[in-house]
């Protein structure tokens, strides 16, 4: 599968996951963003390149679908945090789950403040979170998708093998 | 996992993906009146440089508008200037005219008062100096001009013409000293013979001498003085002037002055008259 049919994919199961949290939970992006695990995992196996599109994308379809009356901002910061990721999986050895949840928990942290700055740069309301509920949306974050990027590459390395 | 994408290429997608984003955003904000974020950013950026660039206009623009301006002050100026100069002349002669008009006027009244055959005349020539002795006119003996002549104006006697040629002819006037008119006051009838003072190119007073007038005679200041044709060249009744001055008598006669009535420094035209008075003719003497 290329890598473009498969950041699509993992983009619509995010679409899948945030539509049932919003079932559970009222404003599911106050503990987790699948669209930004899904960008962290781009930037860390595929490279700056690949992790600033994907982020773009994933940003893009998250503002489209869930975000609010303005287009792009989501896909902005997740564009600098794909891209930052990218270069740091380039630059450091982040190969064991912890390391990837950390990236995972700094990537979140980045986001949410990322985007906190773009909408008052721009003058949008946004969902601005206090110190603590971003610090327990990065440890979220982190855990789940320390987990998940530790399924899929097990996934990935049977389907290889 | 490495990307097989330089990274010099990735910087540049960054960029532009960065830049694509903003415009995005921008175009989709409000930033108010109307005008989207990234005009907003633009203005604020390119504002300063555009308001430099156009004061840089504005100002050339002006010195430009200034210098048109200029320009075509001065040449409506000098327009302006010609055509006041044009209009000056125009007066002039215009004033000219009118005047003119007023003299020619008082001549022909003159010469429809006068019972003589006259012939108009334009002085076209003067001794240079003030107390000048002599004029000319553009008269002639073809024009029927003759030697001794009398000549007139609007206001008083002026002379008698002493040469004449084809086509002009000079007159001796009252203010030469080798004149002499026969007159008389014309109140009292008192009569003598009026000269002028002037000779050479001396300066000298222009009034003219009442001559041979007896101690006993009754003359007084303001007394008209006319001709009274008895030199048979100017005839009878023609104004001279008023007696301005009667002094002591010197020897057997009073010194009296007259100031002419002709204003001889204002000339321009003249009445020639033509036909001189009669000679006496004695057809019969006392035996």
């Amino acid at each position: 599968m290329s890598r473009a049919l498969w950041t699509a994919a993992a983009l619509a199961g995010a679409v899948l996951v945030e539509t049932g949290l919003a079932h559970l939970v009222t404003a599911p992006g106050r503990y987790l963003d699948p669209f930004l695990l899904v960008v962290v995992y781009c930037a860390l196996v595929f490279g700056e390149t690949h992790g600033m599109l994907a982020g773009a994308a994933a940003g893009w379809v998250q503002d489209a679908l869930f975000g609010g009356r303005v287009l792009g901002i989501s896909g902005l910061s997740k564009l600098l945090v794909g891209y930052a990721v990218g270069i740091g999986a380039g630059r450091f050895l982040i190969a064991t789950t912890a390391a990837r949840a950390l990236v995972v928990m700094l990537a979140s942290l980045a986001d949410a403040l990322l985007l906190q700055w773009l909408a008052s740069v721009f003058s949008l309301e946004a969902l601005f979170l206090p110190p603590l509920a971003l610090a327990t949306r990065a440890t979220l974050s982190a855990l789940v998708g320390g987990l998940l990027f530790a399924l899929v590459d097990q996934r990935l390395a049977r389907a290889r093998a | 996992m490495a990307t097989a994408v330089p990274a010099r290429r990735s910087r540049f997608l960054l960029v532009g993906l960065v830049l694509a984003h903003l415009t995005a955003i921008s175009h989709q904000v409000d930033g108010g009146s109307g005008v989207s974020l990234l005009q907003r950013a633009l203005l604020g950026v390119l504002g300063p440089l555009q308001r430099g660039v156009g004061a840089t206009l504005g100002g050339a623009s002006e010195l430009w508008r200034g210098w048109a301006f200029h320009r075509d002050t001065y040449a409506e100026n000098r327009r302006l200037r010609e055509q006041v100069r044009s209009l000056e002349t125009e007066l002039q002669l215009r004033s000219f005219k009118a005047q003119e008009s007023v003299r020619l006027r008082e001549l022909l009244e003159l010469r429809q008062t006068v019972p003589l055959d006259t012939l108009a005349a334009l002085v076209v020539g003067r001794d240079g100096v003030p107390w000048f002795r002599t004029i000319t006119l553009d008269k002639g003996e073809q024009d029927g001009v003759k030697l001794d002549a009398a000549v007139i104006s609007a206001t008083g006697v002026v002379g008698r013409v002493f040469a004449v040629g084809p086509h002009a002819a000079r007159v001796q006037v009252l203010l030469d000293r080798d004149s002499g008119i026969a007159a008389l006051v014309e109140r009292s009838r008192v009569s003598g013979v009026i000269s002028g003072q002037v000779a050479g190119n001396e300066s000298g007073s222009e009034d003219l001498v009442f001559k041979y007038v007896s101690e006993r005679a009754d003359v007084a200041v303001g007394d008209l003085v006319v001709t009274s044709g008895l030199d048979r060249i100017y005839p009878k009744g023609l104004v001279i002037g008023r007696v301005r001055f009667v002094g002591q008598v010197t020897g057997l006669f009073r010194d009296v002055r007259v100031e002419p009535s002709a204003r001889f420094e204002r000339l321009e035209e003249v009445l020639v008259v033509r036909q001189p008075p009669p000679p006496l003719e004695m057809t019969r003497s006392v035996e």
